[in-house]
């Protein structure tokens, strides 16, 4: 997913990075501006275009009824998919999720799961037999970095936001979705940490590590990605910035 | 100073020095420290730290003569897999030490694939883009004789301290021995039983490397082949 | 199965292990012919077969980079390797440990040392019993060093969790179903630093820094049974001396 970067502009950003500056003259704990716009999509039944920067994502929210997993029969089935749209980036190319995608969806899944954010306990129809699916679709639209957050986002606020009235047989009162989980990414770039990289200081990041807290700042979930590495105290600031951080996003989820 | 002894079975990762040492091989320094990257051996002469790599593939070297098998020929020459993860491109006219003109000639007459060449390394690019030469005597096309692959950081014990090991083999099998420094031997000998114990005698070599000794044990080993033979 | 009332009783795991104990642990190196470098793991009834190839050419050419070695890594689990049959295949959790495991491994790989050739790395999963990427990233590790591939030190992988709000090293299978947090971890264990980070669950930050305080002193035992693999390996051969 990496695309050549000169080495003009990295030797910049890494400058940069040491002085504690960055290229869009954020400070190393400012996110870019959020905007999260809700039920944009009629045949979805939640739906959330987020706009991190020039960042842009939309994901989709569809109710089904499945079968229940075997070892789960009377609990409902979440499925979390991300595709990386070529019209996103001129590094993304068409065809199945490719490493990158499926890590991505993986890890918004967790964030979610984990956190017990949906309660999938409530989502059965008849034990064993049928339960209803809630498949959340994420796809971006224009990459300029922080993909995971831009889509975490989406995928938490499009729950907040369903309208169930055009499920069929749909008995609940309302869609069981009862905590907010938020994702926040910090890149790790010339040995000083800093949210929310934009596409250039992910091209330049020696790593990345992804941190989803709670509303009490517990975590629910973490990925280190990035072929760099952190030591201890790098994860234990990193996790301090990740749960200030997600008290400011977790207030545009509405 | 040295946090091993000489001959010391060392991991990579392992503390080997502090201070100004010269690395020649198998370490890398971290400030002042000295650190192995390599399964080896180390081998500590006054300020030079070598690790002796106890596997490893062929990096070609500028001067090293290799033994290649022909797997590609192209218009004015032909690429050599060298048992690296590197390949020999050999021009027509490094074989032939003249120039050739390749409307007229056919170069498939001097060589073709699965052909296996004598060459020295001419070459060798920061790309690990390698050019051969094979037109000094000695070198150039093999035919005959039975060829051995073993793992290429053992082969200065196949040709021991002044070829001591090497005229040994010779001496005592009757056999002639060519030697790559990319990990292949070629053996020609009239005695097939020679030939094996030849074989052998290498194989013992590859597996007892970096122990002492080697070069009598080998020696009796192969006498004793001949002496059972009755040749 | 169902879930046993209590995971912990008396201060003992189910399977008699106190919190901070890693299960049994066995290393050999060198246990394949044809591949450059391989290694067998034990860990538990996990059981974890590495190989490594290369460096050498690598195909398809135009992956190559010009002044480095691409590093490649492909975790796959064998369909008899658990209680129910895995269909063949990569599937999204093995691509999604695949591409953790090469991010794990290659910050301590030479890569420039290679210009334009490939190091791939198999792991094969024989048996899981829970712990599976790291042992294959502890496998991957002594693999690689086996074939020669000059790295700055080798990669210790385990995993902690929590289970009846214990924090506790090396989850075994039970535990990971049951538990409350899984997170695996891997790191170069001469500095600490740390190149795999994963999690799932529930952790308190003081869970957290208890979970990576356990998962150093476990990593410390792995690198020590790594090392040893690999002296074991060539010292049965010096006993010609």
């Amino acid at each position: 997913m990496y695309e050549i970067v000169s080495s003009v502009k990295r030797d910049y950003i890494v400058d940069l990075a040491k002085q504690e500056k960055r290229i869009d003259a954020r400070t190393l704990d400012q996110y870019r501006e959020v905007d999260i716009e809700t039920g944009l999509l009629k045949n979805a039944q939640g739906s959330a275009l987020v706009k991190l920067g020039n960042t842009q994502v939309v994901a989709g929210v569809k109710i089904e009824r499945t079968e229940p997993y075997p070892d789960s029969p009377d609990c409902g089935v979440l499925m979390v998919n991300a595709e990386l749209l070529p019209l996103a980036s001129p590094t993304f190319e068409s065809g199945p999720p490719d490493e990158d995608a499926i890590e991505l969806a993986r890890v918004v899944d967790r964030g979610i799961r984990e956190s017990g954010a949906i309660d999938l306990d409530k989502l059965a129809i008849k034990t064993g037999e049928e339960v209803w699916a809630v498949f959340v679709d994420i796809h971006m639209l224009d990459h300029d970095g922080n993909l995971i957050d831009a889509s975490a986002l989406a995928a938490i606020s499009a729950l907040w936001h369903m309208k169930m009235d055009g499920v069929k047989d749909w008995t609940l009162p309302e869609f069981p979705i009862h905590k907010k989980p938020i994702s926040v990414t910090t890149a790790k770039i010339n040995g000083k940490l800093m949210v929310d990289p934009c596409l250039d200081e992910e091209n330049v990041m020696d790593a990345r590590i992804t941190i989803a807290t709670m509303e009490d700042g517990s975590i629910c979930a973490m990925q280190k990605g990035g072929i760099g590495y952190f030591t201890r105290e790098e994860l234990e600031l990193a996790y301090e910035m990740a749960r200030s951080r997600a008290v400011e996003l977790r207030k545009h989820v509405g | 100073m040295i946090h091993v002894q000489n001959r010391e079975l060392v991991v990579p990762g392992q503390l080997i020095a502090e201070g100004g040492y010269f690395i020649r091989e198998g370490a890398f320094r971290e400030g002042q420290q000295i650190y192995a990257s390599v399964v080896g051996l180390a081998d500590l002469h006054g300020q030079n730290i070598r690790i002796i790599p106890l596997q490893g593939r062929y990096m070609p070297k500028t001067g090293d003569v290799v033994i290649g098998v022909v797997i590609d020929t192209h218009y004015s020459g032909w690429i050599l897999d060298l048992n690296s993860p590197y390949v020999g491109n050999l021009f027509v006219s490094d074989l032939l030490q003249r120039k050739v003109d390749l409307l007229l000639e056919d170069i498939g007459q001097y060589l073709n694939m699965g052909e296996v060449v004598m060459a020295k390394v001419k070459d060798v690019d920061e790309r690990m883009r390698v050019s051969l030469e094979a037109s000094e005597p000695g070198m150039g096309r093999v035919t005959g004789g039975k060829m051995v692959e073993m793992v290429p950081t053992k082969i200065p014990r196949v040709i021991g301290k002044k070829g001591s090991m090497i005229a040994n083999i010779q001496n005592v099998t009757g056999c002639r021995l060519k030697v790559g420094q990319n990990g292949r031997i070629i053996i020609w000998g009239d005695n097939p039983r020679m030939v094996s114990a030849v074989v052998e005698a290498l194989l013992m070599i590859e597996r007892e490397a970096h122990t002492s000794g080697l070069t009598d044990r080998v020696r009796l080993m192969l006498e004793k082949v001949k002496s059972e033979g009755g040749t | 199965m169902d879930k046993p009332e209590k995971l912990i009783v008396d201060g003992r795991r189910l399977d008699g292990r106190l919190p901070d104990e890693m299960r049994p642990l066995k290393i050999q190196a060198g246990v394949l012919k044809r591949a450059d470098g391989s290694a067998y793991v034990e860990l538990g009834d996990n059981k974890v077969l590495a190989a490594v190839y290369g460096p050498r050419e690598m195909h398809p050419r135009h992956l190559q980079q010009p002044d480095t070695a691409v590093l490649r890594c492909r975790y796959n689990m064998a369909p008899f390797s658990v209680e129910d049959r895995k269909r063949p295949g990569p599937d999204r959790r093995s691509v999604e440990i695949s591409k953790v495991t090469r991010e794990a491994i290659q910050p301590v790989v030479f890569l420039e040392l290679y210009p334009r050739s490939g190091i791939d790395v198999f792991i094969e999963i024989l048996q899981a019993d829970a712990g599976t990427r790291t042992t294959g990233i502890t496998a991957a590790s002594v693999a690689l060093a086996d074939a020669g591939v000059p790295m700055r030190d080798l990669i210790s992988a385990i995993a902690v969790g929590k289970v009846d709000n214990t924090v506790v090293l090396d989850l075994n299978k039970q535990e990971d179903n049951w538990g409350t947090s899984d997170m695996p971890i891997a790191l170069m264990p001469r500095k600490k630093f740390i190149t795999l980070l994963q999690m799932d669950g529930h952790f308190t930050p003081e869970e957290f820094k208890h979970g990576l305080s356990l998962a150093f002193k476990g990593c410390e035992q792995i690198y020590e049974a790594q090392k040893q693999a690999l002296r074991e390996k060539y010292s049965i051969k010096s006993e010609g001396e």
